[in-house]
Protein backbone atom coordinates (compact mmCIF):
# COMPACT_ATOMS: atom_id res chain seq x y z
CA UNK A 1 0.00 0.00 0.00
CA UNK A 2 2.90 2.43 1.27
CA UNK A 3 4.58 2.14 -2.44
CA UNK A 4 1.65 2.19 -4.35
CA UNK A 5 1.18 5.52 -2.40
CA UNK A 6 4.61 6.73 -3.46
CA UNK A 7 4.85 5.62 -6.76
CA UNK A 8 1.38 7.59 -7.33
CA UNK A 9 3.00 10.71 -5.59
CA UNK A 10 6.34 10.23 -7.75
CA UNK A 11 4.47 10.01 -10.78
CA UNK A 12 0.86 10.65 -11.17
CA UNK A 13 -1.13 7.68 -12.48
CA UNK A 14 1.57 5.09 -11.65
CA UNK A 15 -0.17 4.32 -8.15
CA UNK A 16 -2.81 2.61 -10.38
CA UNK A 17 -0.67 1.16 -13.10
CA UNK A 18 1.14 -0.96 -10.04
CA UNK A 19 -2.03 -2.23 -8.89
CA UNK A 20 -3.18 -3.49 -12.53
CA UNK A 21 -5.96 -0.32 -12.98
CA UNK A 22 -4.16 1.33 -16.29
CA UNK A 23 -7.06 2.84 -18.25
CA UNK A 24 -7.38 4.55 -15.13
CA UNK A 25 -3.61 5.02 -14.33
CA UNK A 26 -2.84 6.29 -18.15
CA UNK A 27 -5.99 8.90 -17.53
CA UNK A 28 -4.27 10.10 -14.39
CA UNK A 29 -1.29 10.26 -15.99
CA UNK A 30 -1.52 12.40 -19.09
CA UNK A 31 -4.24 14.83 -17.37
CA UNK A 32 -2.15 15.54 -14.38
CA UNK A 33 0.71 16.14 -16.26
CA UNK A 34 -0.90 18.06 -18.83
CA UNK A 35 -2.27 19.83 -16.53
CA UNK A 36 0.65 20.93 -14.64
CA UNK A 37 2.86 21.90 -17.57
CA UNK A 38 0.52 23.60 -19.27
CA UNK A 39 1.01 25.49 -16.31
CA UNK A 40 4.55 25.57 -16.76
CA UNK A 41 4.22 26.67 -20.10
CA UNK A 42 1.75 29.77 -19.42
CA UNK A 43 4.14 31.41 -16.31
CA UNK A 44 7.32 29.39 -17.80
CA UNK A 45 9.60 27.43 -16.30
CA UNK A 46 11.33 29.82 -13.56
CA UNK A 47 9.41 31.25 -11.97
CA UNK A 48 6.36 29.25 -11.60
CA UNK A 49 7.37 26.52 -9.14
CA UNK A 50 8.64 28.92 -6.62
CA UNK A 51 9.07 27.76 -2.65
CA UNK A 52 10.64 30.83 -1.45
CA UNK A 53 7.57 33.58 -2.53
CA UNK A 54 4.77 31.16 -2.71
CA UNK A 55 5.06 28.19 0.05
CA UNK A 56 1.81 27.48 0.51
CA UNK A 57 1.12 27.04 -3.26
CA UNK A 58 4.61 25.19 -3.48
CA UNK A 59 3.26 22.78 -0.81
CA UNK A 60 0.32 21.94 -3.49
CA UNK A 61 2.41 21.83 -6.48
CA UNK A 62 5.27 19.44 -4.57
CA UNK A 63 2.27 16.97 -4.40
CA UNK A 64 2.39 16.72 -8.01
CA UNK A 65 5.57 14.13 -7.30
CA UNK A 66 8.28 14.59 -9.80
CA UNK A 67 6.74 16.92 -12.44
CA UNK A 68 7.44 20.22 -9.99
CA UNK A 69 11.03 19.31 -8.81
CA UNK A 70 11.98 18.38 -12.58
CA UNK A 71 10.39 22.13 -13.26
CA UNK A 72 12.20 23.61 -10.22
CA UNK A 73 15.38 22.07 -11.45
CA UNK A 74 14.92 23.06 -15.21
CA UNK A 75 14.10 26.58 -13.91
CA UNK A 76 17.40 26.27 -11.62
CA UNK A 77 19.43 25.47 -15.04
CA UNK A 78 17.47 27.48 -17.76
CA UNK A 79 20.25 30.30 -18.34
CA UNK A 80 18.08 32.70 -17.18
CA UNK A 81 19.39 35.04 -14.44
CA UNK A 82 18.14 34.26 -10.64
CA UNK A 83 16.83 37.45 -9.78
CA UNK A 84 16.42 40.62 -11.88
CA UNK A 85 17.46 40.60 -14.99
CA UNK A 86 15.66 40.68 -17.88
CA UNK A 87 12.23 41.03 -16.82
CA UNK A 88 10.79 39.05 -20.08
CA UNK A 89 12.13 35.57 -18.30
CA UNK A 90 9.14 35.75 -15.30
CA UNK A 91 5.83 36.15 -15.79
CA UNK A 92 3.73 38.82 -13.39
CA UNK A 93 0.10 39.50 -12.71
CA UNK A 94 -2.93 37.40 -14.82
CA UNK A 95 0.06 34.95 -16.20
CA UNK A 96 1.61 33.89 -13.25
CA UNK A 97 -2.11 33.64 -10.98
CA UNK A 98 -3.30 31.04 -13.94
CA UNK A 99 0.20 29.52 -13.63
CA UNK A 100 0.31 28.77 -10.05
CA UNK A 101 -3.44 27.88 -9.98
CA UNK A 102 -2.61 25.61 -13.15
CA UNK A 103 0.29 23.86 -11.36
CA UNK A 104 -1.53 23.79 -7.65
CA UNK A 105 -4.44 22.38 -8.79
CA UNK A 106 -2.56 19.70 -10.75
CA UNK A 107 -0.87 18.66 -7.61
CA UNK A 108 -4.11 18.47 -5.90
CA UNK A 109 -5.82 16.51 -8.38
CA UNK A 110 -2.73 14.19 -7.71
CA UNK A 111 -3.31 14.21 -4.39
CA UNK A 112 -6.94 13.05 -5.12
CA UNK A 113 -6.17 9.97 -7.48
CA UNK A 114 -2.99 9.05 -4.24
CA UNK A 115 -6.69 8.43 -2.39
CA UNK A 116 -8.44 6.79 -4.83
CA UNK A 117 -5.06 4.38 -5.40
CA UNK A 118 -5.43 3.83 -1.46
CA UNK A 119 -9.30 3.51 -1.14
CA UNK A 120 -8.81 0.88 -3.90
CA UNK A 121 -6.23 -1.20 -2.30
CA UNK A 122 -8.41 -1.29 0.72
CA UNK A 123 -11.44 -2.33 -1.28
CA UNK A 124 -9.48 -4.76 -2.95
CA UNK A 125 -10.63 -3.42 -6.41
CA UNK A 126 -7.13 -3.76 -8.37
CA UNK A 127 -6.67 -6.17 -11.25
CA UNK A 128 -5.32 -8.96 -8.85
CA UNK A 129 -8.11 -8.88 -6.59
CA UNK A 130 -10.24 -9.32 -9.78
CA UNK A 131 -8.23 -12.20 -10.74
CA UNK A 132 -8.77 -14.51 -7.96
CA UNK A 133 -13.07 -14.18 -8.32
CA UNK A 134 -13.13 -14.65 -11.65
CA UNK A 135 -10.74 -17.70 -11.54
CA UNK A 136 -13.03 -19.05 -8.76
CA UNK A 137 -15.92 -18.45 -10.90
CA UNK A 138 -14.05 -20.36 -13.77
CA UNK A 139 -13.34 -23.45 -11.67
CA UNK A 140 -16.82 -23.54 -10.61
CA UNK A 141 -18.57 -24.76 -7.33
CA UNK B 1 17.66 18.15 -35.13
CA UNK B 2 18.43 19.23 -31.51
CA UNK B 3 18.88 22.66 -31.87
CA UNK B 4 15.26 23.33 -33.65
CA UNK B 5 13.76 21.15 -30.61
CA UNK B 6 15.56 23.04 -28.13
CA UNK B 7 14.25 26.38 -29.36
CA UNK B 8 10.96 25.17 -29.60
CA UNK B 9 11.03 23.77 -26.03
CA UNK B 10 12.51 27.41 -24.57
CA UNK B 11 9.75 28.92 -26.71
CA UNK B 12 6.96 26.78 -25.02
CA UNK B 13 8.31 26.70 -21.25
CA UNK B 14 10.60 29.01 -20.89
CA UNK B 15 8.78 32.56 -22.09
CA UNK B 16 6.07 33.46 -19.95
CA UNK B 17 2.77 34.16 -22.06
CA UNK B 18 1.05 37.12 -21.52
CA UNK B 19 -2.56 37.06 -20.50
CA UNK B 20 -5.29 39.61 -20.07
CA UNK B 21 -8.21 39.25 -17.68
CA UNK B 22 -10.00 38.48 -20.38
CA UNK B 23 -7.88 35.91 -21.87
CA UNK B 24 -7.66 34.21 -18.50
CA UNK B 25 -11.34 33.46 -18.32
CA UNK B 26 -10.91 31.55 -21.48
CA UNK B 27 -7.87 29.30 -19.52
CA UNK B 28 -10.65 28.56 -16.90
CA UNK B 29 -12.30 25.99 -19.55
CA UNK B 30 -9.39 23.49 -19.70
CA UNK B 31 -8.99 23.31 -15.95
CA UNK B 32 -11.80 22.76 -15.24
CA UNK B 33 -12.34 20.14 -18.15
CA UNK B 34 -8.92 18.61 -16.25
CA UNK B 35 -10.52 18.19 -12.57
CA UNK B 36 -14.04 16.98 -13.98
CA UNK B 37 -11.85 14.45 -16.03
CA UNK B 38 -9.75 13.58 -12.96
CA UNK B 39 -12.48 13.51 -10.21
CA UNK B 40 -14.95 11.37 -12.87
CA UNK B 41 -12.33 8.54 -12.89
CA UNK B 42 -12.09 8.07 -9.30
CA UNK B 43 -15.61 8.09 -9.07
CA UNK B 44 -17.15 6.02 -12.04
CA UNK B 45 -16.80 2.06 -11.93
CA UNK B 46 -17.23 1.60 -15.89
CA UNK B 47 -14.89 3.17 -17.52
CA UNK B 48 -17.37 3.99 -20.40
CA UNK B 49 -19.42 6.03 -18.07
CA UNK B 50 -16.38 8.47 -17.50
CA UNK B 51 -16.77 10.78 -20.91
CA UNK B 52 -20.20 11.85 -20.41
CA UNK B 53 -19.92 12.23 -16.63
CA UNK B 54 -17.31 14.24 -17.10
CA UNK B 55 -18.60 16.29 -19.49
CA UNK B 56 -22.08 16.68 -17.47
CA UNK B 57 -19.75 17.57 -14.25
CA UNK B 58 -17.37 19.77 -16.69
CA UNK B 59 -20.66 22.28 -17.99
CA UNK B 60 -21.66 22.05 -14.47
CA UNK B 61 -18.43 23.66 -12.93
CA UNK B 62 -18.33 26.18 -15.65
CA UNK B 63 -21.78 27.19 -15.81
CA UNK B 64 -21.55 27.84 -12.03
CA UNK B 65 -18.65 29.31 -11.85
CA UNK B 66 -19.57 31.98 -14.26
CA UNK B 67 -22.73 32.55 -12.54
CA UNK B 68 -20.49 33.28 -9.42
CA UNK B 69 -18.38 35.86 -10.93
CA UNK B 70 -21.47 37.02 -12.54
CA UNK B 71 -23.04 38.21 -9.03
CA UNK B 72 -20.03 38.88 -7.25
CA UNK B 73 -19.44 41.45 -10.19
CA UNK B 74 -22.95 42.66 -10.15
CA UNK B 75 -22.43 43.12 -5.71
CA UNK B 76 -19.83 44.80 -6.09
CA UNK B 77 -20.64 47.42 -9.14
CA UNK B 78 -23.83 47.94 -6.59
CA UNK B 79 -21.59 48.25 -3.59
CA UNK B 80 -19.21 50.44 -5.55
Amino acid sequence: MPLAAFLGWLVPGAGHLFIGERARGTIFLVVIGLTFWSGIAIGGVKNTVNSKDRFLWFLGQVCAGAHPIVAMTWGKHSGAPETGGDPGWYAYGHTEDTAVVYTAIAGMLNLLAIFDVLARIEKGTGQESRAAPAASRRAGP
Amino acid sequence: MMAPAMSVLATLFITPIVLTPRTQMIFLLPLCMAVSIVYKTTRCDRLRDIPLAALVSWITIVVGMYLVGIVLMVLFELAA
